[in-house]
């Protein structure tokens, strides 16, 4: 049956094409381009020309403001047309749809796809053109250029297959060459896994040897975290063991699961818990931007979704660190993709995922450095709400049986789970582009709405989510007390052709295993019908304590957990931290203050991330109190969210977070306090209790050589000093420590490391809670806590070139109690407005704040700032806050005792006027610097 | 004389329609007895759309909205529906469609015209080219054809809108004929309360600044903004400058749900 081709193009604007032409030209520079136009094309097999027709009309085409042709072009006039698609195997999310649609319709496709159409008018060079396709319209690792029409869309081939891999005679060079690209162990490891063969005395199938390499790869094994410590040649206990043992120490009866399941779950009201989970999504996000944040956020909302029996995903967060938009594209190395391509495409990802799933986004953060040029860092947060009673996982049951639930299986995403544990190199996106997926929102959404149902009609024994390395690990994982038997053929695929051990790895979103016990399978395949979501009995545990993969007859894998579980040799990691010396250098004191403050507030780190986080539904829900930005003309941004989880009561439940990479890249334990100090200060500025409050640590590191390992151990140190100091604890968190790019050409860079904290905890009350926007006329601003006088890593520095050695350093003795003054101010009432201080400064708070209010303020200095008032405007200590409250006596009453500053009154005359004594320092209009505040993401977002 | 003061609410649910969960707390706060269907539940005929007084079609992505928002969804309305839709408006029921669901019900025909099966008007693109949350200004025009609107006519109102496809169009003899009609229940307005087609007062691009329409009868309401996200005090992003000023918030999405939940009663 031949295929029938529909092409819809748009009678009216054609926003698409718009939007090509745009990022063209600001790009690509392409002068002698005149528009862009965009068609749809949808291609039809198994059906005739009348069956086309139809669907064309009621479909595909709105004769209001849309054109279409059947079977022949619709562009014809213009210079280029160029036509991309998905690469076959890539599942195009609209295919389910056009069929579904089309059958309600009565008309019966065995296939279909989607692809887009542009057409290129004016007179460009082709290499121009060649730019544009290669910069703004395809990723060659999921998309292709489509030059004839196809003679089909069905995928044909043969599943299964079993080979056996001789590793038993194999040499060290053949096991490193079987490692390499692949497996990505260690020789220890890889002589470890020979001998264990050499003893059952037969070689492993390619099944077994996947299993294996995924159990024990960073990503899921995180063997640094868990290896000895020798810091200077002194043994240290693991890094984990570390946190996780001083987190127990203040669990309280606050936290009732941490390190063991998907996510940290603490108390909330009314007999619910909620929880959180972060991870990192560098790797994917890396190669395909897109469909690596798309399928970073995906796999982040199943992990607090997948604990417990179950639970509503209810906010999501998000954290990027890129080299700047506007890199010299000579600067970057080979295999990478420019910073302004993966900026668009990874918000992209994140906006669609999100927003499709009806999970608010509504906090996060941009950070930019050089150094991310080499690999960004895309982390993702989920949090959920779940029931006290449901929070604990049940264990399955011999007899239970193993269902899979959710999208179907595929070849994607293979070898992601030892793909994201390997370095960047220049090959990198060569080889691995398989592990890349698109992510399809909708699958996930139907199928958690699903499994509430079945959560709250009791049937669900055991849960987890396909993460890293797909099957293998859910299922591993749940099975790894009893056993289990499955019979893989039975696993629905995307399209035949799969090898077993491509089935069993497969990372394809959007899947999910639960335990069920089979009195309740009737009920439970129901309720998944009903929500339209494929379930499929895979087999059952069985008691015997071992792993047994079959294909139909064929066993793929029959493996021992002792093994699995126990085999790995514990790492022994020499550390050492080298302090590194950047040149010792003061910025001089600002000549021109107003074009200093313009720098400062323009920096990237510091601007307006509205034009971002506008693209993000953070008010889906209906849950959110305090969104990311308010005040007089909607655009003050907030520290932290706050929202009330359970609609129509008062509970409030607060998240944020804290980073600044470039501090760690100077001194990794202050710099981790710093973020410590910031998320928590993000997290009480809004009106969080620093008492009710749970940490969770994200590290992403560079590969952990001894200096790297060095400045972890140090990191680490910081943040269980930080749990000692603040009484609070850590209950989930995750590493990735391969952020070390390397060249073909012995190039080598370090990304900064990132210590990303953050903070989620319950308030009983949302109406206690305050904003950054400037209230009222004539009030008064001060600064509570006590400033560092180190500037080292901040952006005053960095806008005079200049990096330092020393960074801020928070009194750690004196947070805590800065920290819940400031809660008992804003419980109170009486704190008019409040935000935290940063990067840009004290006086980048102080612009921000007026922004939300529409007015100005005039600051008064003593006068012994006199010598270097940049040291104190431009300060960025973590942990201090600057507050509007109506009086004096209102300030005196709250903060005796701590160190607190007045530092002027509000006005409503839209200036800043800042004095030392009576010396006039500068004034500066704050319509003029909210413009220069928002105009560089304005400029990339539009 | 409990079912007379909770008249019972369909809620609407399918693959990707993600608010639902507000628009039954809304629907419930003014005294409805709003439950969450899913399609297939009326598909199978388990539930009956008979057996309800209001039908609300939420917001969010139904079926990805691929090809066009809201369009898989319409087409399956149509095909498995149409008749017991046209019924349920003959016997006295309403529908509100909020945002997809307001694409939904434009889709279907429902709106502007009640023909179902034949469009007569679009949401498009938004002119910026992109999706976007934020809080607009409304103005609830006066003497509009919508039955259950009546004595807050004229009133300016806050809600959020958060889509990429809300722009609506028509062509100009429908356009005519739409306001000719009186169907044009909600305009974007600028700070003077005036209809505007200044982004990003107007959000989108909307011809004559419409934001939400109604069908002849009057008793089919659809809207890109989210009164739904509207009637609670703290869903506003700037209740705690109003309660400085001593101005607290009224939450201005409730009266919608309640005046629909007290017409359905007095019928």
């Amino acid at each position: 049956m031949s295929i029938h081709e529909i092409r819809v193009g748009q009678k009216e604007r054609d926003t698409k094409g718009e939007g090509v032409f745009h990022e063209a030209q600001r790009t690509v520079g392409a002068s002698g381009l005149e528009k862009v136009v965009t068609t749809r094309v949808y291609r039809l097999e198994g059906t005739d020309e009348a069956g086309a027709e139809k669907l064309a009309k009621k479909l595909f085409a709105e004769q209001i403001d849309q054109v279409h042709t059947i079977n022949k072009p619709l562009i014809t006039d213009a210079q280029n047309v160029i036509e991309v698609a998905y690469k076959p195997g890539v599942m195009n999310p609209e295919a389910a749809s056009i069929l579904k649609a089309a059958k309600d319709l009565g008309v019966n496709l065995t296939a279909a796809d989607s692809s887009t159409e542009y057409g290129f008018y004016g007179t460009l060079k082709i290499d121009e053109i060649n730019k544009i396709v290669s910069r703004l319209l395809v990723n060659k690792t999921v998309e292709r250029i489509i030059d004839k029409k196809p003679k089909t869309l069905i995928i044909e081939g043969k599943s299964g297959g079993v080979r056996i891999v001789s590793i038993r005679d194999a040499l060290e060079e053949q096991l490193a060459d079987l490692s390499k690209d692949k497996l990505f162990l260690d020789s220890q490891e890889m002589q470890v896994i020979q001998s264990y063969f050499k003893k059952i005395d037969r070689d492993p199938t390619d099944c077994e040897l996947e299993i294996i390499a995924a159990r024990w790869s960073e990503h899921c094994g995180h063997k640094t975290f868990k290896a000895k410590v020798i810091v200077d040649g002194v043994e240290k206990p693991p890094l984990y063991t570390r946190i996780k043992e001083t987190a127990k120490k203040y669990f309280g009866n606050f936290v009732l699961s941490a390190f063991e399941d998907n996510s940290g779950v603490v108390k909330f009201y009314d007999e619910q818990a909620i929880n959180g989970k972060v991870e990192t999504h560098n790797s994917p996000s890396a190669v395909e931007p897109y469909g690596g944040a798309m399928t970073g956020s995906g796999g982040v909302f199943r992990d607090p979704q997948e604990t417990g029996q179950g639970a509503k995903v209810i906010i999501s967060t998000d954290m990027f660190c890129f080299a700047s938009p506007d890199l010299n594209p000579n600067r970057l190395p080979q295999g990478t993709l420019h910073p302004d391509y993966l900026q668009r495409r990874v918000v992209a990802g994140v906006r669609d995922y999100g927003n499709r799933m009806g999970i608010p986004t509504n906090n996060g953060s941009v950070h930019y450095h050089e150094d991310f040029r080499a690999k960004p860092t895309v982390i993702v947060g989920a949090y959920g709400i779940l029931p006290e009673n449901r929070v604990q996982k049940g264990k399955p049951h011999i007899g239970d049986l193993v269902v899979v639930i959710g999208g179907r299986t595929g070849r994607d995403g293979l070898h992601g789970a030892t793909f994201s544990s390997g370095e960047m190199t220049d090959r990198t996106i060569d080889v691995n582009s398989s592990a890349v997926q698109i992510g399809n929102a909708i699958e996930e959404k139907r199928a958690f709405d699903a499994l509430l149902e079945a959560r709250d009609e009791n049937l669900i024994r055991a849960l987890t989510d396909c993460g890293a390395a797909g099957f293998s690990s859910a299922i591993g994982e749940l099975a790894e007390d009893v056993g289990a038997t499955v019979d893989i053929s039975k696993a629905p695929l995307k399209y035949p052709g799969l090898k077993v051990w491509e089935i069993w790895l497969s990372e394809s979103q959007e899947r999910m295993v639960a335990a069920i016990d089979p009195s309740n399978i009737e009920k439970f395949m129901k309720i998944f019908k009903k929500y339209n979501v494929e379930a499929t009995v895979l087999g059952k545990f069985d008691g015997s304590n071992r792993l047994k993969v079959a294909y139909g007859d064929e066993v793929a894998a029959d493996l021992d957990y002792d093994f699995l579980k126990y085999g790995l040799p514990q790492r022994a990691m020499k550390a050492h931290w080298e302090k590194p010396h950047f040149e010792k250098k003061e910025p001089d004191s600002p000549t021109d203050w107003v074009d200093t403050l313009k720098k400062v507030l323009s920096h990237g780190n510091v601007c307006s991330k509205e034009p971002i986080v506008r693209q993000y539904d953070h008010g889906v829900q209906g849950t959110n109190a305090l969104p990311p930005f308010t005040g007089k003309e909607f655009d003050g941004p907030n520290d932290s969210v706050v929202i009330t989880p359970i609609l129509g009561k008062p509970y409030g439940m607060v998240v944020s977070h804290g980073m600044n990479p470039i501090l760690n890249k100077i001194d990794p334990y202050w710099g981790s306090i710093w973020a410590t100090a910031e998320a928590m200060a993000n997290y009480v500025a809004v009106g969080g209790d620093p008492d009710e409050a749970a940490l969770i640590n994200n590290y992403i590191w560079p590969f952990p050589d001894k200096q790297e390992m060095g400045s972890l151990d140090k990191s680490v140190d910081a943040v269980v000093d930080c749990m000692n100091a603040l009484g609070r604890p850590v209950v989930s968190g995750k590493d990735s420590l391969s952020s070390t790019y390397r060249g073909k050409d012995g190039q080598i860079i370090k990304i900064p490391p990132v210590l990303a904290i953050s903070v989620f905890g319950r308030i009983p009350d949302v109406k206690k809670t305050v904003t950054s926007d400037i209230k009222k006329e004539g009030s008064l601003l001060y600064i509570v806590g006590r400033l560092s006088s180190d500037m080292g890593g901040s952006t005053f520095y960095d806008i005079n070139g200049i990096v330092g050695n020393e960074v801020p350093k928070v009194d750690l003795k004196l947070l805590p109690k800065v920290l819940r003054r400031m809660h008992e101010a804003i419980k109170s009432g009486e704190i008019l407005a409040c935000h935290d201080v940063s990067e840009g400064g004290i006086i980048g708070s102080i612009a921000e704040m007026t922004f939300g209010g529409n007015c100005g303020v005039e600051i008064k200095l003593h006068i012994a700032f006199n010598g270097a008032p940049e040291r104190f405007l431009f300060n960025e200590t973590a942990g201090t806050f600057v507050v509007e409250v109506e009086d004096d006596k209102t300030a005196n009453k709250m903060f005796s005792g701590l160190p607190y500053i007045q530092l002027g009154k509000t006005t409503r005359d839209k200036k800043i006027n800042v004095k030392v004594g009576s010396n006039d320092l500068f004034s500066v209009s704050t319509d003029e610097l909210k413009q220069v505040w928002k105009k560089p993401l304005k400029t990339i977002f539009g | 004389m409990k079912e007379k003061l909770q008249p019972k609410v369909l809620v609407l649910k399918t693959d990707g329609i993600n608010c639902d969960e507000e628009m039954k707390f809304a629907f419930g706060k003014a005294q409805g007895n709003s439950e969450i269907v899913h399609v297939n539940e009326l598909r199978s005929k388990d539930k009956k759309l008979s057996d309800y007084k209001i039908l609300g079609l939420p917001g969010g992505f139904s079926y990805g909205d691929d090809v066009r928002s809201g369009k898989i969804l319409a087409i399956e309305l149509t095909a498995y529906l149409g008749d017991k839709i046209n019924d349920f408006i003959n016997h006295g029921g309403l529908i509100l469609g909020i945002c997809n669901g307001f694409q939904v019900l434009i889709r279907t025909g429902l709106l502007p015209f009640g023909t179902m099966g034949g469009m007569q008007a679009t949401l498009s693109n938004n002119d910026s080219g992109k999706f976007e949350c934020r809080s607009v200004n409304l103005k609830i025009t006066d003497k509009n054809a919508c039955v259950f609107l009546k004595d807050i006519e004229g009133k300016i109102v806050s809600y959020p809108v958060a889509h990429g496809e809300g722009k609506f169009f028509a062509r100009e003899k429908k356009l005519e004929k739409i306001e000719n009609e009186k169907l044009v229940v909600f305009r974007y307005v600028d700070s003077l309360d005036n209809p505007t087609q200044q982004y990003p007062d107007n959000p989108n691009g909307s011809l004559n600044a419409i934001a939400g329409i109604c069908d002849p009868t009057g008793k089919i309401l659809g809207l890109m903004p989210h009164p739904e996200r509207a009637v609670e005090e703290t869903q506003y992003p700037n209740w705690r400058r109003q309660r400085i000023m001593n101005k607290p918030i009224e939450p201005e999405g409730l009266p919608i749900f309640k005046r629909m939940v007290n017409y359905v009663n007095q019928m």
